[in-house]
């Protein structure tokens, strides 16, 4: 079959297409997402098809997400968009005391079908108030699923899924990857939600990255070559987390990394290396390695970000180093650290 | 009309008949469990939900005994749930803040100050979205109308003429907090609701019939699609925020003192407005008494009822 090739957001606008084509119950609700680029370009063009069911809101997003959850509970399957994560947290009661406490504190039988999609992380320009990634804080409430989707293919897949399960779903799309392109079967698919994914196999040392820092290990490991056979897991899901898979791969390879793109305090790496740590039957070879961002705000200048994220360079040699192999010296340019990738993923 | 009154009268003294029984019980048998009691505010619930049809939605908040009992919850159910039992409208989950009964129409119950406000307009967003009619009702208090989340909700309500009816239940205090104390001496919830586009109304929420009646015109403006209303209903409550007691002793009430709570009791009131329409004393007396038998019953029910199994706290974290 033809490839066909298309972004991130791209695959996003076309999973809520088709969703909303086979089922009334799905509408949108958020900020702009009646506008002709909508929710940077995933709702585009979808209110001149879908005019009572793509609609644009007041700025009051604790009430628009508890009136989603509202609805949710009874029948709807509401999509709820906020474009920072920082303006979702002013609707933290209705995504963690509500719709993730709904069908357990009533008991069973009061599912919560609803789909929040938040926009988090990296871009340059917008400092410590807009650009939060803030996973752990998500990860860690019980009754909701998360996933953070890594490329346009698990984008369209994760969604489909999330609009086909019958509880809240909280989708974080780092928007770094928003250019990303690659080739995305046009029908209907389902990525699950709650699996890792082994995206190369390999045996020296694993590798578990999500999101924004899994692309970064991705050109990492374009860097490295074939100096070390590294096998790289996709988390996609920070809650719950699928543990099997790491473990199973650890087993193999004896070593660990792990690659965060928030604040290394209770940062998502810390979570599977305690995991890994307190499996009896795993015996590894070195000290596990944890990647992830200081423990201070984003900073706009681009001076000071330079600083802050794992690059693909700090990557490599966090791998090369482990496998006691020498390091890369190489500088990245101004674009390579800032400007968001628009790569075609293979 | 004595009819009306007569059931009124029989919905209401069952409510005031349970949860006396269910604080009697909670004092005798050291229950540590969290309680708001309803007592005194009986007529607002009772004269909201009379306006409503079966298919109309009710959601409530911390103290939502009353609502969840006027609509048609069960009351061994109830209960059940403030026991932490199986059979309870919750499994045991819940406890006395999360009232269910959706067989009923009565969709859940929530304790946050204000987040039924927002779900409710949800749940009202549904009815017009699949076009299948009905309202839903949420209740909460004068501590909650002070909450963002309740601002955003009128204007958002307004915006998409949501069929949501809310009903403000003033008991005058917020925990023990009085309204001077969190309000200015200019605070008008009037001009605040009407400025939102929102009908609005004051009743006595004392006294049933006036409840009843402003209720019903709301109910009649909503369903006719002109979008939704807020009902502010001036009520007592008569026991703690928070325990099956009587708190007089601690001093912050002013003007709702026992002897005037009794005096303007809204039980009472309809009790006397049956009794000037020909009504005899046996027939309430009995009215009284099978309520209070039913409610011992419940108690009865629930206590001995068993508890869930253990291997409960895992399931139903997702549907």
């Amino acid at each position: 079959m033809a490839e066909r090739i298309i972004k991130y957001t791209e695959a996003l606008k076309e999973a809520t297409d088709q969703m909303m084509e086979i089922d009334p119950k799905v509408f949108v609700v958020g900020l702009g997402v009646s506008y002709k680029n909508g929710a940077d370009g995933t709702t585009a063009g979808l209110k001149a098809k879908y005019p009572d069911r793509i609609l644009d809101v007041p700025v009051s997003e604790a009430g628009l997400t508890s009136m989603a959850v509202g609805a949710a509970v009874t029948g709807l399957h509401p999509i709820v968009h906020h474009g920072r994560v920082e303006f979702a947290l002013l609707a933290s009661d209705g995504m963690f005391t509500q719709a993730a406490k709904w069908n357990y504190m009533f008991g069973g039988g009061n599912p919560v079908p609803i789909v929040i999609r938040i926009n988090v992380g990296r871009q340059w320009g917008n400092g410590p108030q807009h650009t939060q990634a803030l996973y752990s804080l998500f990860g860690g409430v019980p009754g909701l699923k998360v996933v953070i989707p890594s490329s346009p293919r698990m984008a369209k897949g994760l969604l489909v899924s999330a609009l086909k399960e019958n509880n809240p779903v909280i989708i974080l799309e780092p928007r770094w990857l928003f250019n990303i392109k690659e080739d995305v079967p046009t029908e209907i698919f389902s990525e699950p939600l709650d699996k890792a994914r082994v995206i190369r196999e390999g045996k020296d040392i694993t590798v578990v990255a999500y999101g924004d820092g899994l692309h970064s290990v991705r050109e990492a490991l374009e860097l490295i070559g074939d100096a070390v056979s590294v096998e790289l897991i996709d988390l996609v899901s920070i809650n719950p987390v699928d543990h099997d898979t790491v473990a199973r791969s650890v087993a193999k390879t004896g070593r660990l990394l792990t690659v965060d793109t928030t604040n290394e305090a209770f940062d998502i790496g810390s979570e599977i290396i305690a995991h890994v740590a307190r499996n009896k039957s795993l015996k590894l070879k070195d000290a596990p390695i944890g990647l992830a961002c200081p423990n201070v705000p984003v900073p706009t200048s681009t001076v000071l970000t330079e600083e802050y994220y794992p690059t693909k360079v700090t990557i490599a040699n966090a791998i090369l180093s482990a496998l006691g192999k020498p390091s890369i010296d190489k500088k990245l340019s101004f674009e390579e650290l800032h400007l968001a990738p628009t790569t075609t993923l293979k | 009309m004595k009819t009306a009154y007569l059931d009124a009268f029989k919905k209401m003294v069952s409510i005031r008949a349970a949860e006396e029984e269910i604080a009697k019980y909670y004092l005798e048998n050291k229950v540590m469990s969290f309680v708001h009691f309803y007592v005194g505010q009986e007529a607002v619930a009772v004269g909201v939900c009379d306006a409503l049809s079966a298919e109309d939605r009710v959601m409530g908040n911390h103290r939502s005994h009353g609502h969840y009992l006027a609509k048609g919850g069960d009351l061994k159910r109830m209960v059940c749930e403030l026991l932490g039992k199986a059979e309870g409208c919750c499994r045991g989950k819940g406890g006395s803040m999360h009232m269910i009964d959706k067989s009923v129409g009565f969709i859940g119950s929530t304790p946050i100050l204000g987040s039924v406000v927002p779900l409710a307009n949800g749940s009202a967003f549904e009815q017009r979205y699949s076009k299948r009619g009905g309202i839903t009702a949420a209740f909460f208090g004068d501590g909650a109308f002070e909450e963002g989340v309740v601002y955003e909700t009128l204007n958002l309500a307004a915006l998409f003429k949501n069929p949501l009816l809310l009903v403000v239940e003033n008991n005058l205090y917020s925990v023990n907090s009085k309204l001077r104390d969190r309000r200015s001496a200019e605070h008008e919830v009037e001009r605040i609701v009407t400025g939102f586009g929102v009908r609005y109304m004051k009743a006595d929420g004392l006294d049933y019939d006036d409840v009843h009646k402003k209720a019903s015109e709301l109910v009649k403006h909503i369903r006719s699609g002109k979008g939704p209303a807020v009902l502010e209903c001036v009520t007592y409550r008569h026991m703690a925020h928070s325990a099956p007691i009587f708190d007089d002793a601690a001093g912050y009430r002013e003007e709702d003192v026992l002897e005037k709570r009794l005096e303007k009791d809204s039980v009472k009131k309809v009790r006397n407005l049956l009794l000037s329409q020909g009504v005899s004393e046996t027939e309430l007396s009995k009215i009284e008494a099978d309520a209070r038998a039913h409610a011992v019953e419940c108690v009865k029910y629930a206590a001995a009822a068993p508890l869930p199994d253990k291997k409960e706290l895992f399931t139903d974290v997702y549907a």
